[in-house]
Order: C-alpha cells, then structure tokens, then sequence
C-alpha cells in the first residue's frame, strides 16, 4: 500500500526529465507524460479496489508520527487522487506553445494533486497547495494573450493573500497545539482548540484554502481566469482542483473543527456564494463566464452541504462534489468551440449536433431533472437541509431551490439558442475530435451512472461514513503517545 | 465603493488578529514533536544539525515539493517570458569596478557557497542556503558583463538530474523494503562530514537544483528587455 | 528574553501580516500590491517561528559533543524555510507577469488593467461593453473575424 507514494513520486520525476527526454526524442517526450499518468491512474484504482473499505497510513521516512509525515490514504482520498491523476490525462493540454513546459506542468498538476488529496500532515498540506497553486498559474498564463497573464497576476494576488492567510491559521493551530499532524490534531482539538483562537484559525484556513474552493468572497478572480485560459485547464481548476481545495476544508472540519460556529460560517458563505453565482451567470453574455458563474454557484451548494453537521452532510457534499466533478470539465471541453458570446451562437446546433445533445444532458443534470444523477444530489442536499434545525438551512434549501430555477431559465435560454436559425457569419465552428470524444466520455459516464444509481449511492455513503469517523482516522494513524 | 469594502475588510482583519493576541498565551504549550526530535533526531538520523534533519529526513517530502515548486515557478517563468526578442536593448556597460569586483567574487562564492551546502548537517545552512550563493556566483558575471547569455540548456540539464536525484535517492529507498525518502546509508560518526547517510547527499542535490534554478529564473528575467 | 520581548515580536509579525494586507487591499499600482505580497509572508514566517519560541533556548545544533541543555523547536525552522522558498517562487514568477502586463498594455495600474482584462475578455468573445466607446470596432471585427 505504501505504493501510493508513486502516484506523486512518478510524475515528478517524469517532470523533472522531460525536457531531457524531449532532448533525446520528441516522441517520448510528447507521450511519456500521458503513459505515466496512465500508469499512476491504473495503480491508484488497482490500490483503491486492494484496500476495500479499511483505510491506511503511511509514515514517509519510515518515521513515526508526529515526528515524520503521514499519508492517510482512506476512499475518500484514494478517490480524489486518482480523480486528479486521470482528470490530468483526460484534460491533457493540448495546443498553445512551448508544450514541453506544458507538459510538466501538467504532470505536476497531477503529482500535486493526489498528495493533495493523500495528505496527513498540516503544513504538507498547505505546501501541495501551494504547489497546485503555482502550476495553475502557469497552465493559465500559456494561453499566451495578454488577458491571461493579466488574469493570472490577479488570481496570483488573491491566491497568495489567502495562502498567507492559511500560514497564520496553521501558526496559530501550532502554537495552541504543539504539532502538525491530523491526526494527533483531531487528538487534542476537543480541549486546546476548542477556544476563540481556533475558531480564528479555521477562519484563516477557510479563506486560504477557499481561494481555489471558489469560496465567496476569495472568488473575484474566477470569471477572468477561467474566460482567458485555455478551456482545458479552466476544466481541470473548475472541475478537479476546486473538489481538493474543498477537501481539505471538510477534513479539518471533520477531525480538527468542531466548534458550531464553523458550520454556520461555511453555511452563511455558501448562500452567499450561491446567490451570487447564479444570479451573475443569468445575466452573463458570454458562454464561458456563464460557466464560470454557475461553477461558483454550485461550490456554494456544496459548501451549504457540508455545513450539515455528521455523516448526512458529507454524504450530500460528496454526491454534488462527485457529479459538478464529471459535468463542468465536460462543460469547458463544449465551451472550447463556443467560446463567444451567447447571441452569436445561434444555430450552433447545426455544425455540432453531438455537442449541441451532450449540452443538454449536462444542463439537465446541472438544474436536477430525473432520473440523471445531478437529481439525485440535490434531492439528497435538499432532505438533509430539511431535517435540520436551525432556520439557516431552511434558507439555504430555499436558496438552493431558487438557484435550480435561475439554472433552468439561463441554462434553456443557450441551449434553445442552439437550435434556432442558422446565422452564417457568427455560428461557431464544430468541435475538433479530442474534446468531443473526452466530452462524450464524460457524458457516457454521467448517463451509465442512472442504471448503476443504488450500488453507486451506497459506495459513496460507505466513502462518507469512513470519511466522518474520527476515531477511526486517530486509531489508523496512530500517533506517538503524548508526553 | 471598493475603497469602502476594503477599509471594512481590513477592519475585519486587524478586529481578528487583535482578538487572537487577547487569547494566545506566548510560549505555553510544549511542542510535541520538536522535543520529540531533539531527543531521537541524533541517534535515528545522526546529522548534528537537528534542523537539517527534519528538513532532509523527518520532513524530507516538504522539502521535495518546495524543490518542485522552485522548479515550477522556473518553468512557468520560462513559459511567460518567452524568449528575449531579437535587437533588444542591452543594458549599458558597466564599467571596470564592477568587472574586476566580478570576477575575483566568482571564486569565493563558489568556494562558499560549496562549503555551506556540504556541511549542513554539521553547521546552520544546507542546501537551500548554499545554492542561493552559487546562483549569485553564477548570476554576478552576467551583472558585470551585459550581454553574456546564460547557458539556458545546461542549466536546464543540471536542474533536471538534480531534482530526479533527489526523487531516485527516495524510490531507492523504496526498493529497499523501506518507506519512500528512508534515510539510507551508514549514519557514521556525529559531527564528522561523512556522517548522517544519505543527508549529504540530499542536499547536494538540493544545492545544486536551487542553485542551477534561480540562476537560470534570473538570467531569464535580466534577458527579457524593459519595455522602452 | 523576557515577557516584553515575546510581546514586541509578536506585535511585529501581526502588525507585518495588517500592514502587507493593506498594501494589497488598498494599492493600485501593481508592483505595490506584490511587495504587500512579499510584507504579508514575511508576517506570516515570523508568526510561525514565534509559534513555539521559548525565551533562554540554543539552536538545535550539536556542536563538538556538547549538547545544549534547552533547545529550541527545529521543526518551525524547517516550515519558515519552506514557506521562504515558495515565496520566492511565487515573487519571481509575478514579477515575470507583471513585466508582461507592463508589455502587452503599457500600464501597472491595477484599475486601467482591470478596465483593458474586461475589454480584452468582452472582445475576445465578441460581446460590447455597456459604456464601451468602441462598440462598432467590436462588431466590425467580429465580422472580420467570421469572414
């Protein structure tokens, strides 16, 4: 099991390579990023199907926690490990210059990625995020137009501002604590960060690691990064980073967290988030900020979810975490070709039929029509919320309800725009064949997944319950006695 | 408006920190695996430099990202600056102080910059340091004379087997039975050179990645002409 | 070190962390925003090496078999190490950036570069601006870009 390490070491070292490998043979150097991916996807999933439902930690070094690092590896993290790893093959850059550069960024992306997702560690945590953070910067800035190095700088600001911002919560949690790893955190949290200080500190995460979690109000710079950056990359930040950034949020909340007052922090952020995600991608104009707007806005139902306290809310966050995770990068794929404004793409339909369907399956997955699982999420989102107490649920039900109609009205209003009247001067081109084929496969998978819908339910209900367990966290860990 | 909402945040902000000085209590609660660390790191790691043992060994996987982020900030440098147009402006000539100062630098820096990273484990410094030094030594003769190029592949290719060094001394370790970045080697006598495994090594490959990397980011930044 | 001493440096490292946020909230030129960057991390490292400073400790160094008697926590060291490093990067690579916006649009200031990223944006996908002055050099090249 501690084989998992490869799913970081591998590419690294391939990125560290390449441009020697490119040196000695342009062809391994085009294809040896993919074929590494490749093996690291397939030894994630061969990993994932080995572990069954225990969960594993592996002290790096051989060192013995909490003197040394430790991967927690449980489903939920093997998951999203491998989510990253594929989601980087999938959504592989294609186009653009200097595609060598390219290239190991992307396999860091990936190697960046799983550690995100594996990570036990506090600090090593905030170090992958940073890593992601500085590969996506660049990814971005390769569109080479004078928008994306302007959008990158902006991002770059916000994004470093929060990470400092999770530096001084991470200074904080140590200085109350004395240790770094989560497990021994989740250990001592109950009397020493039950207090005011960690409450600051989890606020200070919050925004630090909610930069790239599209958290309100740490997401001015999503509109203009994901309109100038290349349609894949903006896929995999929209799609694949976003989910670990929100990962994270949920595991310090589940072992470290428990104060009440962060569930209503993240409660009153995600309606917020929602509302202002949705109204602003109504009144978009063009294809990919609409996307951009509705990607915040569906963070901010999983925010809301995950604010339900327990099992319930995890369960709910991951179904929507899940679905938002196979639909939007399949969204930007479509937005490749459709990149200008909505008017101009009037009898779209006509030159790319497939994309013009696929479109509309992902809408009606998005909004929440059955029997397509985006139904099922909300469905499960809107339950929990309603069992809850506190009248600010209710307000995120309704909120929630609200933003399914805005999605709908705006979502139809492309999608009939599609089918209208062909205008020979603005239609769009048709899509080119990789991003329709991986687009596909998405929706392929999206559809499967209606028949398979209980066996699926259930696993991610298992995934959920292991996910909450905190003592089972401390137990698989097992840091050294405390003096 | 956006002055407003900045004020407000910043408000914010500083009610927050003046909150959290109110409660922290300065140097109350022990740190757990520091003390943890200065009792075992000598006999588990045997580097003198406990510091240098929690940067290669205890938390040697920080240390490999941070390489890796050095590496990627370099790469997404190079993406964004592109290469330097033809007939860009140079920098003016700079004269035979700086020459002459230049060039008898270049040796003690080397010199120093060589001592720091090998004897990490023994005194403050380490890779990290000491790579910053020969990029400076590397860096100051294309200060002094504007207009000589840095060998951009070489750079390239001493970065490149650096930091898979730095990977494979870890998978090695893997292939030993033992966890990913196990320290290998004898530990060897504390305090001498030779001692502590596989540290020395680490972070002769730290040094020279570092070193090899901002040297490279800033001859890249130097080339790329100021816009007139 | 006494009590005071703890206080003046953490006061320091906050009064760094308020002082950087501001120049990033409430500067306009760029270059200033990113030196607020370089304050903010500075107040952070140092919030971080404070975090488990005890007054009266020697460096967790062995020197010549003496083994000092109250050493200080190697592990905050490490992280501030890290956390410098990774500044650097992220400093040089925005220094880069901005020497490209510099290039492409001729001006750091954060408000004319906001107000070129919406038009550049806006163009791009062939929508007007709603108080854009050169609403017909949008359409026209639209057109153009179609023909």
């Amino acid at each position: 099991m501690n084989k998992l390490v490869l799913l970081v070491a591998l590419p690294l070292i391939t990125a560290f390579l390449l441009p020697v490998i490119n040196r000695v043979s342009a062809f391994a150097g085009r294809w040896s990023g993919p074929l590494i991916l490749l093996l690291t996807s397939a030894l994630g999933i061969s990993l994932w199907s080995q572990l069954g439902d225990s969960a594993v930690a592996i002290e790096l070094g051989g060192f013995r926690p909490p003197l040394g690092i430790t991967l927690y590896a449980d489903q939920m993290a093997i998951l999203f490990a491998v989510a990253a790893s594929l989601g980087t093959l999938l959504l592989w850059p294609n186009g653009g210059e200097d595609s060598v550069r390219q290239s190991t960024l992307a396999l860091i992306l990936a190697a960046s990625g799983s550690g995100l997702a594996l990570s036990g560690d506090l600090f090593n945590i905030y170090v992958f995020y940073e890593l992601v953070a500085v590969v996506s910067y660049g990814l971005i800035a390769a569109k080479a137009t004078s928008g994306s190095y302007a959008a990158t700088l902006r991002y770059l600001v916000v994004s470093s501002f929060g990470a400092a911002m999770a530096l001084t919560g991470i200074a904080l949690v140590y200085q109350a604590t004395g240790t770094l790893n989560l497990a021994q955190l989740a250990q001592l949290a109950p009397t020493q960060l039950n207090n005011m200080q960690g409450l600051a500190a989890f606020v200070l995460m919050l925004i630090g690691f909610g930069v790239k979690a599209e958290l309100f109000p740490v997401n001015t710079w999503v509109p203009e990064v994901y309109a100038t950056a290349p349609a894949r990359i903006s896929g995999l930040l929209a799609g694949v980073v976003s989910k670990l950034a929100l990962l994270i949020i949920v595991r310090l909340l589940v072992l470290v967290f428990h104060q009440p007052e962060a569930l209503t922090v993240m409660l009153v952020l995600g309606i917020i988030g929602v509302v202002s995600g949705e109204l602003a991608a109504w009144r978009a104009r063009d294809f990919k900020r609409m996307i951009a707007f509705s990607s915040i806005g569906q963070l901010g139902i999983m925010f809301i979810a995950f604010a339900i306290p327990g099992k319930a809310g995890i369960f709910a966050g991951l179904a929507i975490a899940l679905h938002h995770l196979v639909v939007k990068p399949a969204l930007f794929l479509l937005a490749e070709r459709w990149s200008g404004s909505l008017s101009g793409l009037a009898g779209a339909a006509k030159a790319s039929p497939l994309a013009a369907a696929l479109f509309i399956l992902l809408a009606l997955s998005l909004i929440g029509v059955p029997p397509l699982p985006g139904f099922w999420a909300k469905l499960l989102v809107l339950v929990e919320l309603s069992q809850q107490s506190q009248p600010l649920y209710y307000l995120g039900a309704v909120v929630i309800l609200a933003g399914a109609a805005l999605e709908a009205n705006y979502l139809f209003r492309v999608a009939s725009r599609f089918y209208h009247a062909e205008n020979a001067q603005t239609a769009p081109a048709s899509h080119r064949l990789p991003e329709l084929a991986t687009a596909s496969l998405l929706c392929a998978a999206l559809a499967g997944s209606v028949f398979v819908l209980t066996p699926l339910a259930e696993q991610i209900e298992g995934i959920a319950t292991q996910a909450a367990d905190t003592a089972h966290y401390i137990q698989t860990v097992n840091p050294e006695a405390l003096p | 408006m956006r002055r407003l909402s900045s004020a407000l945040f910043l408000l914010g902000l500083g009610l927050l920190i003046a909150a959290i000085f109110q409660t922290m209590e300065f140097g109350s609660v022990a740190p757990i695996a520091g003390q943890a660390i200065n009792t075992v790191a000598a006999e588990q790691v045997g580097a003198a430099n406990f510091v240098t043992a929690v940067v290669l060994a205890y938390r040697g996987f920080d240390t490999l990202l941070e390489l890796t982020i050095l590496f990627t900030a370099a790469t997404a440098g190079g993406l964004v600056l592109g290469k330097p147009r033809a007939g860009a402006s140079r920098d003016p000539d700079s004269g035979f102080i700086l020459r002459a100062g230049a060039d008898l630098f270049f040796p003690l820096l080397l010199v120093v910059g060589l001592y720091i990273i090998l004897h990490g484990h023994l005194t403050p410094g380490g890779g990290f340091q000491g790579g910053v030094i020969l990029a400076s030594a590397f860096f100051i003769p294309i200060l002094a004379r504007p207009g000589t190029s840095m060998n951009h592949r070489r750079v390239s290719l001493i970065e490149g087997f650096a930091g898979a060094g730095f990977i494979l001394i870890g998978l090695l370790a893997m292939l030993g039975g033992k966890e990913f970045l196990s320290p290998l080697l004898d530990q060897g006598e504390l305090g001498a050179l030779l001692s502590a495994g596989s540290l020395p090594l680490l972070y002769i490959a730290v040094g020279l990645k570092v070193g090899s990397e901002l040297a490279g980011l800033l001859a890249q930044l130097s080339e790329t002409e100021a816009t007139d | 070190m006494t009590m005071d001493t703890g206080l003046i440096l953490y006061t320091a490292a906050f009064g760094l962390i308020l002082i950087g946020s501001a120049g990033i909230v409430l500067s306009t030129h760029l270059v200033r925003i990113i030196f607020g960057i370089a304050l903010l991390e500075a107040g952070a490292n140092l919030l971080l090496l404070l975090a488990t400073y005890r007054a009266g400790s020697a460096a967790p160094i062995i020197v010549e078999g003496r083994i000092p008697a109250v050493m200080a926590d190697p592990v905050p060291q490490a992280l501030v190490l890290t956390a410098i490093v990774i500044g650097v990067g992220i400093l040089a690579l925005a220094l880069s950036l901005a020497l490209r916006v510099q290039r492409a649009y001729g001006t750091l200031d954060l408000r004319e570069v906001r107000q070129r990223l919406e038009q550049d944006i806006a163009g791009e996908a062939g929508i007007d601006l709603p108080s854009s002055s050169d609403a017909p050099q949008a359409v026209m090249t639209r057109q153009e870009g179609q023909a």
